[in-house]
């Protein structure tokens, strides 16, 4: 490969913009997704007392909200020393799951469907939630809505507001629920269940039951043998909002786990000259470029590879479908020992595995006999000095890390977010989905751009800004650049 | 957030203050809104008659907005925009039909849908959404980095946009 030098001053950044760049032969040397980057959140933090966090975090983006702010608590009460009773813990879990329906389901419905239901060739137009409703029935739409309605009343009831939750503090909760309130959400998570078991049929019935779809989960484009993160339970399960984080070889071999406060003696950042963009890769490893395998400490952070992670999960239904998945993709286990799928498409199916176990989850912690206790906090009375909060974000692990002065006012603040730890396995999905369309500089124009989406939207990625400005279509622009880094030709959608 | 300026019942008509207001000029849909809630407020307080309306603010798109649009007959969102070559703090306002050629460098809806395949998808649900919806835009200069603080231009465009959306809404958003 010849090496492309770019100047430093010529940083890529846009947003949703793809840079390809071709060897002297034409063919895919490398290629970029630019992701937008907020900037200088922890300067805006520091100075604020610790407590603001979980308010001021869950306002970064309108995409996650109840992510950031399970985090800022957590890292809360690691500051101030202070362990919630039982109920605050639990109560958190079960807004955290109400929210794991909704968001899967809307990832499902919204964007993962319209590859595999509409169908990858199908004009751009038609590859939104309308085309998927077309194919699968218009009452389907009734209970996405439905699904997220409820999902939405959850959150209301157990955070107080219904978009940007407020409840989880340092120490626990500021409110419990009412008996009657823990009646409707048990009755929720019961309909959920259902509705997450309706999905994988649909799954089950249009893409495992379409031979062509099926042959390209397993294609090798859309493979890779990365390391893989996620948080598990002291079982070794997927657990969504607590546990030690573990990381698997590509070929099946747990490299270890680690309390969250740790992740700086796990995680390292890589820089290069042509971002502002920093690469999580895993310090033990090292890192190696944007390389699959063993001795490259690329990992993944998503549905997918928290089920790789994992033994498997926690409740019954969720267990049966997490060995179904496996037992069609992975039959065999690494030489590591464990079963694990790379074919990042299936990421769609893992994430569907998780709505159900989300849903089983509600309906577990509404039956708990202390989740109306109202015990929910524990008011802090040590010396805060400095916590670091880890949950499992939709699309990635994420941790928030706080130091504080001793009247609590925030010195320091880093925040690894979920899809930070996806720019690097992002950055080579989309080489892989360019190569397969371009060859000695010719560049096949049909189904390129949809090829290279569904390349980085099957990890979820969360543009921070996704929802800050005008409302309009997702924009999307491929720049293709020679060898010597002219730009020979520009693809876009929506822009 | 939801604030009721005319009574307690839903009102006919929702304004949108949408942004965030961390991130410096995106939050000036948020302050818009509370211009236009200061105004109402002090005009309901002077005993003159107010338009049924209610205030709202709010950091989400696609799916989410729709979901927040059900059940008033109109809606004004009101937002930054980042407009090719326009002068910062330009205060425009359209039918949201006419947005669809501004909608360049947006990013609207990487984890749902687009406001307008919302639309289309709660209407074939038979959903209660607005039959009219205008945009109120201001022109921004920097949306990317975190600051509660406006750009001294946007910030002047604030009782602009204000006084559009208090006609909008007096004109029954039409």
């Amino acid at each position: 490969m010849e090496r492309i030098t770019i100047d430093p001053v010529t940083r890529l950044e846009g947003h949703g913009k793809i840079e390809i760049f071709l060897d002297p032969d034409g063919e895919v040397a490398n290629a970029y997704f630019q992701i937008p980057e907020l900037r200088g959140f922890e300067r805006f933090c520091v100075g604020r007392p610790v407590e603001e966090m979980p308010t001021l975090t869950n306002r970064i983006c309108g995409v996650c909200p109840e992510a950031h702010h399970m985090a800022a608590a957590k890292a809360g009460d690691a500051v101030y020393h202070v362990d919630p009773p039982r109920t605050a813990k639990l109560l958190r879990e079960l807004l955290y799951s109400a929210f794991y329906v909704t968001d899967h389901t809307t990832h499902f419905y919204a964007l993962g469907g319209p590859d595999f239901v509409v169908g990858p060739d199908a004009p751009a137009a038609e590859r939104n939630i309308l085309g998927v409703l077309a194919k699968v029935g218009m009452e389907v739409g009734g209970k996405v809505i439905q699904a997220r309605k409820q999902g939405h009343n959850v959150v209301e009831m157990i955070g107080g507001r219904k978009i940007h939750p407020a409840t989880a503090v340092p120490g626990g909760m500021t409110q419990g629920i009412t008996e009657e309130q823990r009646a409707e959400i048990e009755k929720i998570g019961r309909w959920s269940i259902e509705f997450a078991q309706f999905s994988l049929g649909i799954f089950d019935q249009i893409v495992l039951g379409n031979d062509a779809y099926k042959e390209m989960v397993l294609s090798d484009g859309y493979t890779h043998r990365t390391y893989y993160m996620g948080l598990v339970d002291p079982n070794k399960k997927v657990n969504f909002y607590d546990g030690q984080v573990s990381i698997m070889s590509p070929d099946g071999e747990r490299v270890g786990t680690y309390a969250p406060a740790e992740y700086r003696d796990w995680i390292a950042e890589h820089v290069e000259p042509w971002t502002y963009l920093k690469f999580p890769y895993l310090k033990k490893v090292g890192w190696k470029g944007f390389v699959d395998g063993a001795d490259s400490g690329v990992y993944c952070a998503t549905p997918l590879s928290r089920l790789n992670t994992a033994e498997g999960m926690a409740t019954p239904l969720a267990q049966a479908a997490y060995e179904r998945f496996y037992d069609t993709l992975a039959p065999k286990p690494e030489p590591g020992g464990k079963r694990l799928i790379h074919h990042r498409l299936a990421t769609h199916w893992a994430r569907l595995v998780e709505l159900l176990y989300a849903a089983e989850r509600m309906v577990e912690l509404a039956t708990d006999p202390e989740i109306t206790s109202p015990n929910v906090r524990i008011v802090p009375t040590e010396k805060p000095t400095e916590g670091v909060g880890t949950v499992e974000a939709p699309r990635g692990t994420l941790t928030h890390h706080y130091v504080t002065d001793e009247r609590g006012v925030l010195t320091s603040v880093n925040l690894l977010v979920g899809t930070t730890n996806n720019y690097a396995p992002m950055a080579m999905s989309v080489k892989k989905a360019a190569e397969s369309l371009i060859h000695k500089g010719v560049v096949v124009h049909q189904g390129l751009l949809n090829r290279v989406e569904m390349a980085f939207r099957l990890y979820d990625p969360c543009f921070g800004c996704a929802t800050h400005s005008l409302p309009g279509e997702m924009p999307l622009q491929v720049a293709i650049r020679n060898a010597d880094g002219e730009v020979i030709e520009v693809l876009s959608q929506n822009c | 957030m939801a604030d009721h300026v005319s009574g307690d019942r839903q009102a006919r008509t929702i304004v949108v203050g949408l942004g965030n207001p961390l991130l410096g000029d995106d939050g000036v849909g948020w302050r818009v809104a509370d211009e236009v809630e200061g105004l109402l407020r002090a005009a309901r307080d002077a005993g003159r008659p107010i338009p049924d309306v209610e205030i709202e603010r709010l950091g989400v798109g696609g799916l989410r907005l729709m979901e927040c649009l059900t059940g008033y007959e109109a809606a004004i969102l009101v937002d930054a925009a980042e407009f090719p070559d326009r002068p910062i703090g330009e205060v425009r306002s359209c039918c949201f039909d006419e947005l669809a050629e501004f909608a360049a460098g947006h990013l609207d809806s990487a984890h749902d849908a687009s406001l307008r395949t919302a639309l289309t998808l709660g209407r074939r649900l038979g959903a209660s959404l607005p039959g009219s919806i205008h945009a109120v835009t201001v022109q921004a200069r920097r949306t990317d980095e975190f600051s509660e603080e406006l750009s001294p231009a946007v910030a002047a465009a604030i009782p602009v946009a204000a006084e559009a959306v208090v006609e909008l809404v007096a004109a029954g958003a039409r």
